[in-house]
């Protein structure tokens, strides 16, 4: 593996996915779910990923009936070690989608929501609770404040407050780790489109490495620690862009303690498949815990916040907040249905009266999920200028977070033809 | 036609089944097909079946929550009284947002 990669910077972990050729029949599944066509290798030949087109979305791994895919960052122990360190506060990112997921390593149910369970196995391991829905709904402020003001702009001609640049519509969602890099490695030219919000996550580790630093955990940045723990094998490499030592900026422009080495805003990433092997190697028990709370202010989170798990929730938790904000009246309803399931493009149109300028305004949203399957009839579009949307949402696995690569593993993935062509594999 | 005489009063079909045998035969012919179409029956209806679950997971924690809108969350609220002022504030653009890199050149 000593093959120069071209398409991450200095620092990035490159190739957070390896195909182990031991375990790989050649069988072809990976390459039905890889977005990028990253993976080579003739039918019945060990198949190679290109870590250059990789975008360490995971879906391979989570899909492979053989198991040869495999996560080349492990850093269980690394954390285990800092948990037992007393000198460090280990902040834990919770991700909305691993909340429903974890339980099931620990013998529960699919789809059994334990956020109680989980507080109190993390908190008994030794973490605070930095949950990523409380970064989820800082997002939505972020991001939907930006969309407004893209939005007036496009449709009324509203200047910035500072005379800032305002990008253009449609505005994409700018949430998954592995979409960002897709554009980057496809479609550059659409980067203006992406909101320019962070992740969740590294919100997230920002805001805990300042404000909670300073406010609520009241220690000195450098020694919290913050682990992203990820329904993602793409948030891995999130984590390790160059870019995001924005806490450690911060607190030194501010007049702060100067760190010996700069510090990343979010430390290390686990997935939920890491947690629960985490958990299990410090005899907790997930499933036989009591339901705790989370016990910081970063644990209050809204109903918004944590659907973004859920391919459409992002959407869904940003037209709440805008609808509010553009109409000045609450909603009879919350719920879009039309952004809901498991269609592979969702559209919807909302009417409403912007109360700022009076006038009636038609927003057409889009949500996009499986990008592999999805994604190129609407970048098309925008980039050709003719596309009828303002806001899309776009996340790279079927289904959105909660069938990310990290996740546990339940057969052989989500779809039903799947199950039945690795069977005429000759092996 | 009278002239003929027949040699035998009854000649035995070999391709005549019972109806016992019609029976038999017919079932399995029917359990055959039946295999696989309840096999794909139940692929099909258990297709995406943790993506269904979990979906339900998250939406049920979303209708039990007392807050359902971002911009209701105390703490959010506390966080731009406190900290940084209001969305796309300098304290938020310097924290919260970001930039992106073409990656493309690279690839060609």
């Amino acid at each position: 593996m000593n093959v120069e990669v071209k398409t991450y910077r200095k620092g990035e972990i490159p190739g957070i996915i390896a195909i182990d050729g031991q375990n790989c029949r050649g069988c072809d599944a990976c390459k039905r779910y890889c977005p990028t066509g990253a993976i080579t290798g003739m039918f019945g030949a060990t198949h190679r990923i290109d870590r250059d087109r990789c975008i360490s979305c995971g879906q391979c791994l989570i899909n492979c009936p053989f198991g040869a895919p495999y996560e080349t960052v492990d850093t269980v122990e690394e954390v285990q070690a800092k948990l037992g360190d007393k000198r460090y506060t280990v902040a834990a990112i919770i991700a909305p989608a691993v909340r429903v997921a974890v339980g099931e390593p620990f013998g529960l149910p699919a789809g059994s929501l334990v956020t109680g369970k989980m507080y109190g196995a993390m908190r008994k391991a030794g973490f605070v609770i930095v949950d990523n829905n409380f970064a989820a709904d800082l997002t939505i402020m972020e991001e939907g404040t930006e969309f407004i003001q893209r939005a007036r702009h496009a449709l009324f001609g509203e200047k910035a407050e500072h005379g800032g640049e305002i990008g253009p519509l449609p505005q994409f969602t700018s949430c998954c780790p592995a979409w960002v890099r897709f554009v980057e490695t496809n479609y550059p030219s659409l980067i203006p489109h992406l909101s320019s919000a962070k992740s969740p996550q590294q919100m997230a580790g920002a805001v805990a490495k300042t404000y909670g630093a300073e406010r609520i955990f009241k220690v000195d940045p450098e020694f919290i620690y913050t682990v992203g723990v990820m329904p993602c094998t793409a948030k891995k490499f999130e984590a390790s862009r160059p870019e995001f030592q924005s806490a450690c900026n911060f607190v030194k422009e501010r007049g702060g303690a100067s760190p010996g080495t700069p510090y990343p805003d979010v430390d290390t990433v686990l997935t939920t498949r890491d947690l629960a092997r985490l958990l299990k190697r410090m005899k907790i028990d997930l499933a036989a815990e009591n339901n705790a709370e989370g016990g910081t202010l970063f644990a209050e989170y809204t109903g918004a916040g944590t659907i973004f798990g859920n391919t459409g929730g992002v959407m869904e938790a940003a037209l709440r907040t805008a609808y509010v904000v553009l109409t000045g009246n609450n909603l009879a309803k919350l719920e879009f249905e039309e952004v809901r399931g498991l269609r592979g493009v969702k559209s919807a149109s909302i009417q409403l009266r912007d109360a700022k300028y009076g006038k009636d305004v038609t927003l057409k949203v889009a949500v996009v999920h499986d990008i592999r399957a999805n994604i190129r009839p609407i970048v098309e579009d925008v980039l050709a200028g003719r596309s009828p949307y303002h806001f899309i949402e776009v996340m790279n696995c079927p289904g959105g977070c909660i069938n990310g690569g990290g996740q546990p593993i339940c057969d052989t993935g989500s779809s039903w033809i799947g199950r039945i062509l690795p069977s005429f594999a000759w092996s | 036609m009278s002239e003929k005489k027949k040699p035998y009063d009854y000649v035995e079909s070999p391709f005549m089944l019972t109806r016992r045998e019609f029976v038999i035969i017919g079932g399995i012919i029917i359990a055959l097909l039946a295999v696989p179409v309840v096999w794909l029956r139940s692929a099909l209806v258990n297709r995406n079946y943790y993506i269904k679950a979990r979906t339900k997971g998250l939406y049920q924690d979303d209708v039990s929550s007392k807050i359902r809108m971002s911009h209701e969350n105390p703490a959010i609220a506390r966080f731009y009284k406190e900290f940084a002022g209001h969305p796309l504030s300098a304290v938020s653009e310097e924290l919260l947002h970001t930039t992106y890199v073409n990656r493309m050149n690279a690839l060609s």
